[in-house]
């Protein structure tokens, strides 16, 4: 038995394994532990009823094969049906493949793109934030009134972008710490922001702006619109928070068992609520990028906007139900959307059938969704 | 062996009661654990043995009494104060996220950190792997999520992760109850390795055969009462039975200096 205290040096830290094991010793089990460098006999590993998986001592540390993991994403199908699209598309319009088309795209796609990556963390974190719209609205409305009330180009976009995550706090207190539903907060934000927003304008725009805001959202370089940089920046510092940093992890946690997460230490409350101010962040900074690439603040703009994030995010593979979800999937979902929007037009197809093609994508992704979830946890019944 | 008449408890309650609503859980108890030395608990179903754990845990705020650590009061408001102050819990429904994989779940609260924000993904499924395979505790790869593993797996993925922690107490609800006999033999090994190493264990156990196996003392609980503790060596299964059910008479002094349980509400 006391070669069994021999694995304890193999581990990180001294783990104790049974220095004064029973009499009632299980039947040598026909396994082999190279990894352990150890052959005596051991007792039944943990989890395993049939032996016929004991090779290996250490459990393996390898994931899916990438063709496998491709195969078996959400996105798979939406991007296959995006590509026979384009492909179809091309056939009917040669200006389908033309590049200014597709600056085109990816730039109608960067507002939904940037509130995507943010309504991610909000779902994957197991929420719901329906104000996004409204506090667009306010991003927009809130540094379009500043700018024209003399405040400096910087100060001014640093306001609205801050009443959008101060919003986004509030949505995140009321949740979290008065206990009142996502649902039912976010609406209440959704109706209150756009009424204070038409309120203090008026219902009229603001404009005309400054020169130096505007050339923010309408600058290019090399070519290409800043908005675009802009979008793929948010996106990639999003992809990377969520993949790569303790928070992330701490949303995936919270949004896939908020009890398990609470019970392990993990502050449920204050990382939701970071979710939500996040997501008022972005919602006011692409409204603040609207302002300018528009040359004023509309009070009515964004009017359900929520919804065609929603509908990126869901397109993307990302679980209403928390816990699964990724930003390159949010990418897809906000260029189906854009795609689609122009292919149509182009096609010459009445636009007012895009939110058919739209609606259908969307019960199709989100039923494959609960499928996969279904078949990935089929042992437990659970979801 | 534990010299405990010579030791103070490393962990004490003291006339803890704890009700929802009208209903009283924990009504004036106490428990003692010492190093090196494993406490089960026993008792029927609503007798608040699980109760007492969560109060352990940091999941449930007492109501009174007091929680003493090395002999100072400590107020364990969260799940994560309990980990700082140095325990670790199983929880019976076991705590991990499906759609995480297993390695995350094992860091799940207190991951391996590089830098000020990162987490250190390859340390964590390295060390998580590692644990498991010192443990003996086998799934097809870390990097599964825990939605897929069988009861078995996860409940050897959720001991792992206490074990792991290294804390001086370990708290396990129930740490055999989904297991068959082989894995059960693995967890009571498990649980002599943490007496070995001087943890203070505290495990709620149905099966008299284990208790009987791994306890140095057992503490019969029953409608938030405390009916009384044995030494292993001195106590006897009918008698266990008897005050598990209420046959017998519960103890009229507690073993601790404080009058608890004395009588009826």
């Amino acid at each position: 038995m006391s070669a069994e205290d021999d694995r304890a040096g193999h581990a990180a830290r001294p783990v104790p394994v049974s220095p004064d094991a029973p009499e009632v010793q299980v039947a040598p089990h026909a396994e082999v532990t190279p990894d352990a460098q150890e052959p005596s006999p051991a007792p039944a590993p943990i989890g395993t009823e049939a032996p016929e998986v004991g090779a290996v001592a250490r459990s393996a540390t390898a994931g899916l094969p990438l063709w496998q993991r491709v195969l078996t994403s959400p996105q798979f199908l939406v991007g296959v049906v995006i590509v026979l699209f384009v492909l179809y598309g091309a056939t009917r319009s040669p200006e389908f493949l033309t590049v200014g088309t597709w600056i085109n795209i990816l730039r109608n796609a960067v507002f939904i793109l940037i509130v995507a990556s943010f309504t991610t963390f909000v779902f994957v974190s197991g929420g719901l934030d329906l104000s996004v719209g409204s506090l667009f609205a306010v991003g927009s409305i809130g540094t379009a009134g500043l700018l024209s009330a003399g405040w400096g180009i910087v100060p001014a976009v640093l306001a609205g972008c801050a009443a959008g995550a101060a919003a986004g706090w509030l949505n995140g207190v009321l949740i979290n710490y008065a206990n009142i539903p996502a649902f039912i907060t976010t609406l209440g934000m959704l109706y209150g922001a756009r009424s204070l927003v038409v309120y203090f304008t008026g219902g009229q725009p603001i404009s005309p702006l400054p020169d130096g805001f505007v050339k923010i959202a309408q600058a290019e370089l090399f070519g290409v619109p800043l908005l675009i940089l802009y979008a793929a920046a948010v996106a990639l510092l999003a992809h990377v928070l969520l993949e790569t940093t303790t928070f992330g992890w701490r949303v995936r946690a919270v949004g896939g068992n908020r009890e398990a997460a609470n019970n392990a230490g993990i502050n449920v409350r204050r990382v939701s609520t970071v979710v939500y101010t996040l997501s008022g962040l972005s919602a006011a900074t692409a409204g603040m990028l609207m302002a300018a690439r528009l040359g004023s603040g509309q009070p009515s703009i964004g009017t359900g906007f929520e919804l065609q994030v929603i509908s990126a995010v869901i397109i993307g593979g990302t679980s209403l139900f928390g816990g699964i979800g990724s930003i390159p999937g949010s990418v897809l979902g906000s260029l189906v959307l854009s795609i689609l929007a122009t292919g149509l037009v182009l096609m010459r197809i009445d636009p007012v059938l895009q939110d058919f093609v739209v609606g259908l994508i969307i019960i199709v992704a989100v039923g494959l969704d609960q499928l996969r979830r279904r078949r990935m946890f089929r042992a437990t019944g659970q979801r | 062996m534990p010299q405990r008449a010579a030791q103070s408890p490393v962990l004490e309650l003291r006339d803890v009661s704890k009700a929802f609503g009208h209903v009283v859980a924990l009504d004036r108890v106490h428990l003692e654990a010492y190093a090196g030395s494993v406490l089960v608990i026993v008792g029927d179903n609503g007798a608040g043995k699980t109760t007492m754990i969560k109060v352990l845990a940091g999941v449930h705020p007492v109501d009174s009494g007091v929680v003493l650590l090395d002999g100072r009061p400590v107020t364990v408001t969260s799940p994560a104060k309990a980990q700082e102050l140095g325990i670790a819990t199983v929880f019976q429904n076991l705590a991990l996220v499906e759609c995480l994989d297993v390695a995350a779940n094992m860091y799940l609260g207190r991951p391996i950190r590089r830098g000020l924000i990162f987490a250190d993904r390859r340390r964590m499924i390295e060390s998580a792997a590692d644990t498991l395979a010192a443990l003996r505790v086998r799934v097809p790869s870390v990097r599964v999520p825990v939605g897929v593993l069988s009861g078995g797996q996860r409940q050897g993925v959720a001991i792992a992760r206490a074990v792991q922690q290294d804390s001086r107490i370990v708290l396990m609800d129930e740490p055999t109850a989904a297991l068959g006999y082989r894995e059960t033999r693995q967890v009571i090994d498990i649980i002599r390795g943490l007496r070995q190493d001087g943890k203070a264990v505290i495990l709620i156990s149905h099966d008299l055969e284990t208790v009987f196996e791994v306890a140095d003392r057992i503490q019969v609980m029953r409608l938030g009462r405390v009916q009384g503790v044995r030494e292993r060596a001195s106590a006897d299964r009918s008698e266990i039975i008897g005050l598990i059910t209420g046959a017998i008479e519960p103890d009229a002094a507690a073993p601790s200096p404080a009058p608890a349980g004395a009588g009826p509400r």
